[in-house]
């Protein structure tokens, strides 16, 4: 939809923020920069996936529940996209890792995952409250940088959530989880079956979206043809030029194919060099920290460590700063802070319905304790899962969606 | 003649402006040749429409402040 009279006020007030907002960026580059080797490189990274997740309104939460809510699969689709480029992309690098895979070994970097009734469950409870809470936890992040109170409110919801997961992860690793296989689907089938059968069930996916969109009667308006008013002969100048390609890219909204593709992209590329993309790990370790402060201390989670980048003792080392994902979450909130700064469209958004601030912190505890049990948040377990051609990602893909199936019953009751 | 409504949804988070303004729209009580709805969540401007033009509305997207936009539904 294209905003009749866009307002990006270019006079001094505005050039000033974004100024100031540019150095403050650069700054804190600086800072990382002299603070660790990669934390620069992770700054830059959140702030990317920040501006793409603002741009596009990207939203794992309203992909899944606006199926059930609306039949309308516009969001879902751009995921699917998104989803179709990184198995693409995961499956070059990691079959460079593993040529020949030898149906024992995992790419340790890859999102492969424990599949199992914990990933069930945790998928359940995080569909649940990501619906209830109006969106997922990298959601809540970049919400938070637009200036939603509701969002700051899900995000305590979530440390507080995963802190009693963690609290509770022992018990959980002797119930389950020690014995849940991590299938990674080029062991079993090879590489070839493997793309073959992920690409296939993004495309049954997709019919199903279709199927679900026409099962409601829709309008087809008649085309309007504008008339275009004052069409005089004007010379642009250079400058002027840049305008329209400008707009798009800082102004107007851009579609969830385009926002789930550059995501994927951002995703491929933290790859090459790290691991895929994931946002709850960092979580935990405030949660911890936290817990530390009011004197419960987190235990030693069992077995966490052989799950990338998860090792909450290693993280609880050092400086709390001088953290990857510190700089990537936190860049994640900035970023998208810029991004509606820039379009003019940053606004505290204070709810005045008090159940609004509730549902939200319900939701957060059900996503923080699911993202735990499942190892990883729409992100980590399913949109870096699936591309890393891992069973779980299905499993929680599916777990997700039932989930809000529920969820989606639930709020249209909090009216 | 024609009758101007207004549906204030600023402060609302997903999905509830889209949810009320359908509500809005499919209440067979309310009589309205256009409706205004005032929001400042930017996802709305990508679910109000469609569902609007499902249900025989035309829609005009205006900004009218910083994080504001009005979005107008007309009967076709």
């Amino acid at each position: 939809m294209t905003i009749q009279n866009p307002i990006l006020p270019i006079n001094n007030r505005y050039s000033a923020k974004i100024l100031l907002l540019i150095v403050f960026l650069v700054t804190i580059y600086f800072i990382a920069n002299n603070l660790g080797q990669t934390l620069q490189i992770f700054w830059l990274i959140g702030l990317s996936v920040g501006f793409v997740l603002q741009r596009s309104r990207l939203c794992f939460a309203s992909g899944f529940r606006d199926l059930f809510l609306m039949k309308q699969g516009t969001t879902m689709k751009g995921i699917l996209a998104g989803l179709g480029i990184a198995i693409i992309g995961f499956t070059m690098i990691m079959s460079g890792i593993y040529p020949e895979p030898n149906g024992v070994s995992i790419p340790s970097t890859g999102n492969i995952l424990p599949v199992g009734i914990a990933t069930i469950a945790g998928g359940l409870l995080f569909g649940v409250g990501m619906v209830l809470a109006g969106g997922c936890v990298s959601g809540s992040l970049y919400r938070m940088g637009e200036g939603y109170l509701t969002s700051w409110v899900a995000m305590i919801g979530i440390i507080i959530g995963n802190f009693i997961l963690n609290q509770t992860w022992n018990w959980w690793w002797q119930f389950s989880i020690n014995e849940d296989p991590l299938t990674w689907l080029p062991n079993e089938i090879g590489y070839s079956a493997a793309i073959f059968i992920s690409l296939s069930l993004l495309l049954i996916a997709y019919i199903a979206i279709v199927k679900i969109e026409t099962s409601v009667p829709t309008f087809i308006p008649p085309t309007i043809t504008k008339v275009q008013k004052n069409i005089s002969e004007q010379k642009t100048n250079f400058i002027q030029n840049f305008y329209p390609i400008l707009t798009k890219i800082f102004k107007d909204g851009w579609s969830p194919v385009i926002g789930a593709s550059v995501l994927a992209i951002i995703n491929i590329i933290v790859f090459t060099r790290f691991a895929p993309l994931g946002v709850v790990g960092e979580i935990s370790r405030w949660g911890a920290y936290i817990g530390d402060f009011f004197g419960i201390a987190t235990p030693s989670l069992k077995g966490i460590s052989s799950f990338g980048g998860c090792s909450l003792d290693e993280m609880m080392t050092g400086n709390f700063f001088a953290h990857n994902h510190f700089f990537m979450n936190t860049g994640i909130i900035v970023g998208s802070f810029s991004a509606a700064l820039i379009a003019n469209e940053f606004k505290l958004r204070i709810s005045k319905s008090f159940i609004r601030y509730i549902q939200s912190f319900i939701g957060g505890i059900g996503m923080g304790y699911g993202a735990g049990l499942a190892i990883g948040c729409t992100i980590g377990a399913f949109f870096s899962a699936i591309p890393s051609l891992a069973l779980s990602g299905w499993v929680f893909a599916f777990s997700l969606f039932i989930g809000a199936f529920i969820g989606s019953k639930i709020i249209t009751k909090l009216m | 003649m024609s009758t101007k409504h207004t549906l204030d949804v600023r402060g609302e988070i997903c999905p509830y402006p889209m949810i009320k303004t359908n509500k809005f729209l499919d209440n067979k009580k309310n009589h309205f040749e256009s409706i205004e709805v005032i929001t400042d969540h930017p996802p709305a401007l990508s679910t109000i429409p469609p569902e609007a033009i499902k249900r025989g509305f035309a829609c005009e997207v205006n900004e009218s402040a910083a994080g504001e936009w009005t979005i107008l539904l007309t009967k076709i």
